[in-house]
């Protein structure tokens, strides 16, 4: 049978146990709003009994473990899935800011500016003679490029401007991923496994927004740390207590003067650029030397067209002179022309730069009686050339769109609208992917809520049956007080 | 048993729903403000193509409508020219029959009156010169009198036909070159040269030559065969012109009613969305409000 004392100690351990109890409820309610936090649970179990004979006897309470309650599976689960969430709302937003200007369908549209420009032609033909027709032609020739170049230079803008937040962003990766490695060397160095919990929740907000701006696969190891990968697998970011920098370092002309992302492993530095799928940086590398790059070269190709197939006609035309031939409508510095440009629909690495090179020959822009409307020499009613050029707008295969130097889209019309069908399409498709992924973060975020959430009516209920706990254990001191009391002092009187 | 839903939980679906209807709220809005239907292509990538080529067919139509406006104004000219001429030809025969030694200042007069119609320009071209609308250097004009008053008038344009497209496959005719029309069939100097003609009739009164005027009688009414034939020719092209812009004005009417239909907001059924998305918004935001009252330390003394 326990003496008194004992009895004394079982009332303290109660005190004790509720009360350290009560502090991880107070914890839990005070992180309930803390992003990433799971809850925890004080493991109370009873002590070790005292045998006497054939009886045992209690000896209280004491709180073992404070047990985060947490599923790791989800956590990595979240973190893939938040990287693909990233990847798609920043490519989405990306082709967005983009769209609305390439796809407009209005007359100040790429496509209504090129009709217009070949209307100028069909106008010349009605009266070749008149002055006002080619000064308007050059003018309308000169929109066209215009519309033309402001789009492409919208498309480099966005590509520089991605290429600027890769630097940043890689700044930002570097940081998480030094933390995360001096957490990975905290838990790892636990004593009880799993004891650790806010370093583990502290890992887990940094891991997430580490997925968040770079596509990564995350494996826990045995002892607990983290081993986290690019997501193609092509370089470790964290590997138990370390971590291995990002850093950035001139692409060259491979890269258009971009900046390329490398991995820095122990001695070696490995090319990383396109091996980061998703998260931000994933996304600003995509847009920045894929997708935005593909509408480059739309335009580059358009651009190639219409000057190719309108020179070819024009420089065997005449002047309004009837003697003047030979000219060219359209001048460039790139490409492989007479006067550098295609003088047929022929492959020039998908004509890059064709859209900025463009200009109106500038004898022409001076001059527009160089104009070559007419077919045959000394007749300046004649309307021939100005007629055969017109009709272009309306002829098959005058773009040449796989690079094998033989024209075969629709008219140029058509060309734009699968312009505008791309990019209308590719929004559209980040769109619903970002929507998806969504939609699955959200239903992920809500199971591990439902795991390691806080419930404040739950910490409430537990919060009363712990102070209840707490009274009686302190009514059962006082109990044995009394006891003591009538023993000492009472006894024998 | 009941699955835990944890405070958190409720609040970030709620949020996540009310972003989403606030996107549509804001979608709608726009397209309602604007009128259209595709704010951007991502919203229907198909039917953004399908406005755009529509709206190329509408430009592509509008431009052959003036094409052909621009050659029914060269035609119309040219037609009118012709006229004149024809009553010229006509009372030229009157004379024939009644014309005596005096009358043949009138012809000389209706003679230099023809050669002006046949040098008429409209809009800067000459209209009966083939594609030599502006003359040359040594001969400015396309009809010129070789020695005035003498003749021959001698022909300076050429045959070239001016075209103009009116639909991206046909294309029509703006001219008849001088040649044709004056000369005829058998060119100058032939029995269908209109001012051989008139310079013998002339030359015939003035001398009472009545083979020479027998002749020219006779030629006369070649040439004003061969002036309704031009005219009726000009008529016919004028009135496939005419033809043509109301086809092509009728098939816009068309591509505008289909682009519309692509293009424009169904406003009853986007005012129906944004209503019935305001009420959501309003009852999420309210149970919100609710939702986060209720707790059970509310409960608590």
């Amino acid at each position: 049978m326990p003496g008194l004392n004992a009895s004394l100690y079982i009332g303290l351990s109660g005190l004790q146990a509720q009360q350290s109890a009560l502090g991880v409820v107070g914890h839990n309610i005070a992180n309930v709003n803390t992003p990433g936090y799971t809850r925890q649970r004080a493991d109370l179990t009873s002590n070790q009994s005292l045998v006497e004979g054939q009886v045992f006897f209690g000896t209280g309470v004491s709180l073992n473990t404070v047990q985060g309650i947490r599923d790791r599976f989800l956590d990595l689960q979240i973190y893939r899935e938040t990287a693909k969430q990233s990847g798609a709302t920043e490519r989405y937003s990306g082709v967005d800011a983009v769209s609305t200007s390439l796809g407009d369908t209005s007359s100040t549209g790429i496509s209504a500016q090129i009709q217009a420009f070949f209307q100028g032609f069909q106008d010349l033909a009605a009266r070749p003679e008149d002055s006002a027709l080619r000064t308007n032609l050059v003018g309308k020739a000169q929109t066209m490029i215009t519309g033309l170049q402001s789009r492409y230079t919208l498309l480099d803008d966005q590509r520089n401007s991605a290429d600027q937040a890769v630097g940043s962003l890689v700044t930002e990766v570097n940081t998480l991923t030094t933390q995360i490695a001096q957490l990975n060397q905290q838990i790892s160095s636990e004593t009880t496994p799993g004891s650790n919990n806010d370093a583990r929740d502290q890992r887990k907000s940094l891991t997430d927004k580490l997925a968040g701006l770079v596509g990564i696969h995350v494996f826990e190891e045995s002892n607990g740390g983290y081993q986290i990968t690019l997501d193609s697998g092509a370089a470790t970011l964290v590997s138990g207590s370390s971590s291995f920098n990002l850093q950035t370092s001139s692409g060259g002309v491979a890269l258009d003067n971009h900046l390329r992302v490398e991995a820095v492993m122990g001695g070696s530095v490995v090319d990383v650029t396109n091996g980061i799928k998703d998260g931000q940086l994933g996304a600003k590398l995509d847009l920045r030397d894929n997708i935005l790059v593909g509408f480059q070269r739309q335009l580059d190709q358009l651009a190639a067209g219409v000057a190719g197939q309108v020179n070819l006609l024009h420089r065997t035309g005449f002047a309004a002179d009837g003697v003047t031939t030979g000219n060219d409508f359209f001048q460039s510095g790139v490409a492989n022309g007479a006067s550098g440009i295609p003088t047929t629909v022929s492959a020039v690495t998908f004509y890059k730069g064709m859209v900025n090179a463009l200009s109106v020959n500038a004898a022409i822009a001076t001059n527009p009686t160089l104009i070559a409307a007419a077919g045959v020499a000394g007749a300046k009613g004649d309307n021939a050339k100005a007629n055969a050029i017109g009709s272009l707008q309306s002829t098959t295969g005058t773009v040449d769109t796989n690079g094998d130097g033989v024209g075969d889209s629709g008219p140029f019309s058509s060309t734009v609208g699968s312009l505008v069908s791309d990019v209308g399409t590719q929004s559209q498709t980040y769109k619903a992917q970002s929507d998806t992924q969504q939609n699955l973060l959200s239903a992920l975020q809500t199971q591990r809520d439902s795991i390691s959430g806080v419930d404040l009516n739950e910490e409430a209920a537990s919060m009363m049956n712990l102070q209840r706990g707490y009274q009686a254990s302190a009514r059962f001191l006082s109990v044995i007080n009394q006891l003591t009391d009538q023993l000492v002092n009472q006894f024998g009187k | 048993m009941s699955i835990r839903t944890p405070s958190t939980t409720q609040s970030r679906q709620a949020l996540l729903d009310l972003e989403r209807t606030k996107e549509r709220l804001s979608l709608n809005q726009t397209r309602i403000s604007s009128g259209n239907r595709i704010t951007r292509p991502g919203d229907d990538p198909t039917a953004a193509a399908a406005i755009l080529n529509f709206g190329d067919s509408i430009q592509a139509n509008t431009q052959f409508v003036r094409q052909a406006d621009a050659a029914i104004g060269f035609l119309t000219s040219s037609e009118d020219v012709v006229a004149s001429a024809i009553s010229s030809v006509e009372r030229l025969q009157e004379l024939t029959q009644t014309g005596s030694s005096s009358s043949a200042a009138e012809v000389d007069s209706i003679r230099t009156s023809l050669l002006s119609l046949a040098n008429t320009q409209s809009q800067g071209k000459y209209l009966f010169a083939g594609t030599q609308t502006q003359g040359t250097a040594a001969h400015p004009l396309p009809f010129e009198d070789a020695a005035a008053p003498a003749g021959p008038i001698n022909y300076w344009g050429n045959s070239g036909s001016i075209t103009l497209s009116v639909t991206g496959t046909t294309t029509v005719s703006t001219n008849i070159p001088g040649d044709t029309t004056f000369f005829g069939a058998g060119g100058q100097g032939s029995n269908t040269d209109l001012f051989k003609a008139v310079t013998d009739l002339r030359d015939g009164l003035a001398t009472n030559n009545t083979a020479l005027i027998t002749t020219a009688s006779a030629n006369l009414k070649n040439s004003l065969d061969n002036l309704i034939k031009v005219r009726t020719d000009l008529g016919g092209r004028q009135s496939g012109l005419l033809d043509l812009k109301d086809t092509l004005s009728g098939f816009n009417v068309t591509l505008e009613g289909l682009q519309n239909t692509q293009q424009d907001t169904d406003y009853a059924k986007a005012a129906t969305e944004y209503s019935s998305d305001q009420t959501i918004q309003s009852a999420s935001l309210s149970v919100m409000a609710r939702t986060n009252k209720t707790n059970l330390f509310d409960y608590l003394a």
